[in-house]
C-alpha cells in the first residue's frame, strides 16, 4: 500500500511518515499543493493523508482538483480547524474521513485502514472474532476465554468486541467512547479505565497470560503477551 | 379621537355664533316692523279704518320675509301682530296664524321692556317666539316672528355638520388604523427576521424601503448593527482559529514525537515519563478547545449543528457510560428520566455539556454519596436537574460557579466545566443554574427549549 502525505508542518509530516512505515506502508510525503497534485496525478498512491491548511492552496481545493482529474482513492483530511466545514462534511459523506489535529498515530492508522478497507472489495463480516484463546460469538452475544463462559453486560461485551476486532493494535481512549458509546466528548476522568479495568478483571481473570494491556499516554491494545 | 373633539368645538362655536346672527337678524327685522307699525299705528286717527288700515300693513309686513316652507309645505315663517289697549275692553287688533287667545295670555304673563325683545313660549307652538312690545300712547303693540324658522336652519345646519364630522372621523380613523397597522407590519416584520437571525447565520439583512421614514431607519440601523456583530464575530471566530491552528500544529507534532518515541522505547520507566507527558498535552489541549468553545459561545459565535437530539436516550447513554466510575466510588445513582424529551440541539456540544456535569460530581463529591438525575419535560422546555447530597458548593465559588477558571480550593479541574456549560446553554437559548439542595447538597438545573415532545 502506498500513500501521500500532503503536510506543510515538517516535524508532523516525519512523525507521520515513520508512523506509517512502521504500520506496513509506503509513504511519499510532499510539502505544498503543488508538488502534492503533480504526485497525485502519477496514479500510483492507495491513499492520500492531506492537511487542510497548505501554503499555497487549501486541502479541500486540492482534493477537488484531483477529483476532477480522475483520481479516486480515499482521502484523510487532516484539520487543525475547530469547527468541522460544510464542505469537508460533504467529502466525508463521499467516503473520505477527516481528523482534527492533534491526533493519536493509532486513530489515524486506524481510520486509514478503514478507507482502504472501504475502497477494496468487502471482506465478509464474520460472525465470530478470535484472539489466542478469547472467543467471542456475535450472534449470541457470548465471550469464552479458553474454555471458560465470560459473563460480560452488554457494554462489556460490545468494549470486548472492538478491542477485539482492534487485536493488536493500539486504540485510543477517543476511539474507545466514539464506537463503543457513539460519543465525541473529551473526559476528565478515568471514566473509560473503569470499564476496562472490569472488563480486563473478567477477562484476564485466574490465567497466566493477560490479553488487555494497557499502553500509557495512548490507550489500551488487546494482544497475545 | 382628539381630532373628533377638536372639530366637534369648532362647530358648537359656529352654531352658537350663527344662532346669535339669525337671531339679531330677526331681532332686527321685528324691531324696525314694530316701529313702523308703531308710527302707522300713532298717525292713523282712531276711527272706524284704523283696524283696517294698520291691519293691512301687518299683514304686509307679515308677508315681507321670504317665504320658507318645510317639507310638508307648513309655512315656516309664523309673524303676528297684536295691539291691545290694556285700558278698554274691546278686542284686540290681531294679525296673526290662528286664535289670539294664547298669545295674548303669553305675552300677558311675561314682563316687557319696550323696544327690547323677548322669547315667549305659546302653548300650542312647538317654537318660541321673538317678541318686541312698543307702548305707542298707551296701546301695546306686539310684533312676533316664530323661531321655527332659525330652529329649522339650524337643525339643518347641524344634520349636515353631524353628517360631514361621522363620515371625516370614520374616514380619520379608517386611515390612522391603516397607517398604523401598516407601520405595525412592518415593525412587525424586523421583529421576525431580527429574531430569525441566529448566531450561526448572521448574514441575513433587513429589507431597506427607498423612502427614508423612521421604520426604514430602524431598518438601517438594525442592518448597520449585525454588519458590526457579523464583522466581531468573524474576527473572533478567525482569531479562535488561528489560536487554535497556531497552538494545535506544534501540539500535534510534540504529541507524534512523543507517541513514536514511546513506541521505539524499550525503558519502562521513561515510557511512563513519556506516556504522562501525551496526557499532559491531552489535558492542555482540552482545556484550549474548552476555552475556545466558552469565548465563542459567549460571544454568540459558536457555530451550532443543530439537529433533533432525543435527551432522554442521550442522558441514558451517559448513565451507562458513567455507572461503573460511580460505582467506583461507591455513588448511588438514581435515575428518574422522562421518556423521548426531544431538543433541537447541536448533539456533540451536549454530549460535552452532559458528561461535564456528571463527572463534576464524580470529581468533587465524598466517597458514597446519593446521586439523583431527573429529567423532565415542562411547559416548552426540557429540564434537567443533577442533585447529591454532599457538602454542596463551596461558598466561596457558588456566586461565580459559571464564571470561566473559578474552582474550589480542593479542585482539580481546570474550572472551565460550568462556565462551559452555562454558555453551552445559552447558545442553545437555555439557562444553568445551581442551588443548595434542601438536605444540603448540589443541585444544577439545565434548562433547554424543547421543540417537539413526546414524537410518535
Amino acid at each position: 500500500m502506498r500513500l501521500l502525505v500532503v503536510e506543510d508542518d515538517v516535524a508532523i509530516q516525519a512523525f507521520l511518515k515513520r508512523a506509517l512505515v512502521e504500520s506496513g506502508y509506503q509513504v511519499d510525503t510532499a510539502n505544498n499543493a503543488k508538488t502534492g497534485e503533480l504526485k497525485a496525478l502519477e496514479g500510483i498512491y492507495d491513499a492520500f493523508i492531506i492537511d487542510l491548511g497548505l501554503p499555497d492552496l487549501d486541502g479541500l481545493d486540492l482534493i477537488v482538483r484531483c477529483r476532477a482529474q480522475g483520481i479516486s482513492a480515499p482521502v484523510l483530511i487532516l484539520s487543525a480547524r475547530r469547527s468541522v466545514d460544510e464542505r469537508v462534511r460533504g467529502l466525508e459523506q463521499g467516503g473520505d474521513d477527516y481528523l482534527t489535529k492533534p491526533f493519536a498515530i493509532a486513530e489515524l492508522v486506524a481510520r486509514l485502514r478503514n478507507l482502504l478497507r472501504r475502497s477494496s472489495p468487502a471482506q465478509n463480516d464474520s460472525v465470530r472474532l478470535q484472539a489466542a484463546d478469547l472467543q467471542l460469538d456475535l450472534v449470541r452475544h457470548e465471550a469464552r476465554r479458553g474454555e471458560h463462559l465470560l459473563q460480560l453486560t452488554p457494554q462489556e461485551f460490545s468494549l470486548l468486541e472492538y478491542l477485539c476486532r482492534n487485536a493488536g493494535r493500539v486504540v485510543t481512549r477517543t476511539m474507545i467512547l466514539d464506537h463503543v458509546w457513539q460519543m465525541r466528548i473529551d473526559p476528565s476522568t478515568n471514566v473509560v479505565d473503569v470499564h476496562i479495568y472490569r472488563l480486563r478483571s473478567k477477562v484476564d481473570h485466574n490465567t497466566p497470560v493477560p490479553l488487555i494491556h494497557t499502553i500509557r499516554g495512548v490507550g489500551y491494545v488487546l494482544k497475545h503477551a | 379621537m382628539a381630532f373628533a373633539f377638536g372639530t366637534g368645538l369648532a362647530f358648537s362655536i359656529v352654531y352658537l355664533l350663527v344662532a346669535n346672527a339669525i337671531q339679531e337678524r330677526s331681532d332686527a327685522w321685528l324691531s324696525g316692523e314694530a316701529e313702523v307699525l308703531a308710527r302707522v299705528s300713532a298717525d292713523t286717527p282712531k276711527d272706524h279704518l284704523y283696524n283696517r288700515i294698520v291691519g293691512e300693513v301687518a299683514e304686509l309686513a307679515t308677508q315681507e320675509l321670504p317665504d320658507q316652507r318645510n317639507a310638508s309645505g307648513q309655512r315656516l315663517n309664523s309673524v303676528f301682530f297684536l295691539e291691545s289697549n290694556p285700558n278698554s275692553n274691546e278686542n284686540p287688533l290681531w294679525v296673526g296664524p290662528g286664535s289670539y287667545d294664547a298669545f295674548l295670555s303669553a305675552i300677558q304673563r311675561t314682563k316687557f321692556v319696550p323696544g327690547i325683545p323677548q322669547s315667549i313660549t305659546v302653548e300650542g307652538w312647538p317654537t318660541t317666539f321673538r317678541v318686541v312690545a312698543r307702548n305707542e300712547n298707551g296701546r301695546m303693540i306686539y310684533m312676533g316672528l316664530s323661531n321655527r324658522g332659525a330652529r329649522h336652519l339650524l337643525r339643518t345646519l347641524t344634520r349636515r355638520f353631524l353628517l360631514l364630522w361621522g363620515s371625516t372621523v370614520l374616514m380619520g380613523f379608517l386611515i390612522t388604523y391603516l397607517s398604523a397597522r401598516r407601520t405595525l407590519l412592518r415593525v412587525q416584520r424586523i421583529t421576525d427576521t431580527v429574531a430569525g437571525i441566529g448566531s450561526e447565520d448572521l448574514g441575513e439583512r433587513l429589507p431597506e424601503p427607498i423612502n427614508s421614514d423612521e421604520i426604514s431607519r430602524l431598518a438601517k440601523t438594525f442592518n448597520h448593527m449585525l454588519d458590526r456583530i457579523q464583522s466581531s464575530v468573524n474576527e473572533l471566530r478567525s482569531v479562535t482559529d488561528s489560536i487554535a491552528h497556531d497552538l494545535k500544529s506544534p501540539l500535534t507534532s510534540i504529541r507524534g514525537a512523543l507517541e513514536s518515541a514511546l513506541s521505539s522505547e524499550p525503558n519502562e520507566k521513561w515510557r511512563d515519563s513519556v506516556g504522562d507527558a501525551i496526557e499532559g498535552v491531552d489535558r492542555l489541549l482540552s482545556a484550549l478547545d474548552t476555552t475556545l468553545d466558552v469565548a465563542e459561545a459567549q460571544a454568540g459565535a459558536l457555530r451550532l449543528d443543530r439537529s433533533m437530539v432525543d435527551l432522554s436516550a442521550a442522558v441514558q447513554q451517559l448513565v451507562n457510560l458513567y455507572h461503573p466510575a460511580m460505582d467506583e466510588r461507591h455513588h448511588e445513582l438514581v435515575v428518574d428520566l422522562e421518556d423521548h424529551v426531544v431538543v433541537d440541539a447541536d448533539w456533540s456540544l451536549l454530549n460535552r455539556v452532559l458528561s461535564n456535569l456528571i463527572e463534576n460530581e464524580i470529581a468533587h463529591l465524598p466517597m458514597g454519596c446519593q446521586i439523583t438525575i431527573r429529567l423532565r419535560s415542562r411547559e416548552g422546555s426540557a429540564e434537567l436537574v443533577i442533585e447529591d447530597n454532599g457538602p454542596g458548593f463551596p461558598p466561596e465559588i457558588s456566586k461565580r460557579a459559571f464564571e470561566r477558571f473559578v474552582r474550589g480550593k480542593h479542585s482539580h479541574g481546570h474550572g472551565l466545566g460550568l462556565a462551559f456549560v452555562d454558555a453551552i446553554a445559552r447558545a442553545h437559548g437555555g439557562t444553568a443554574k445551581i442551588s443548595d439542595g434542601p438536605a444540603g447538597g448540589a443541585v444544577v438545573t439545565l434548562s433547554l427549549p424543547a421543540n417537539v415532545l413526546h414524537p410518535a
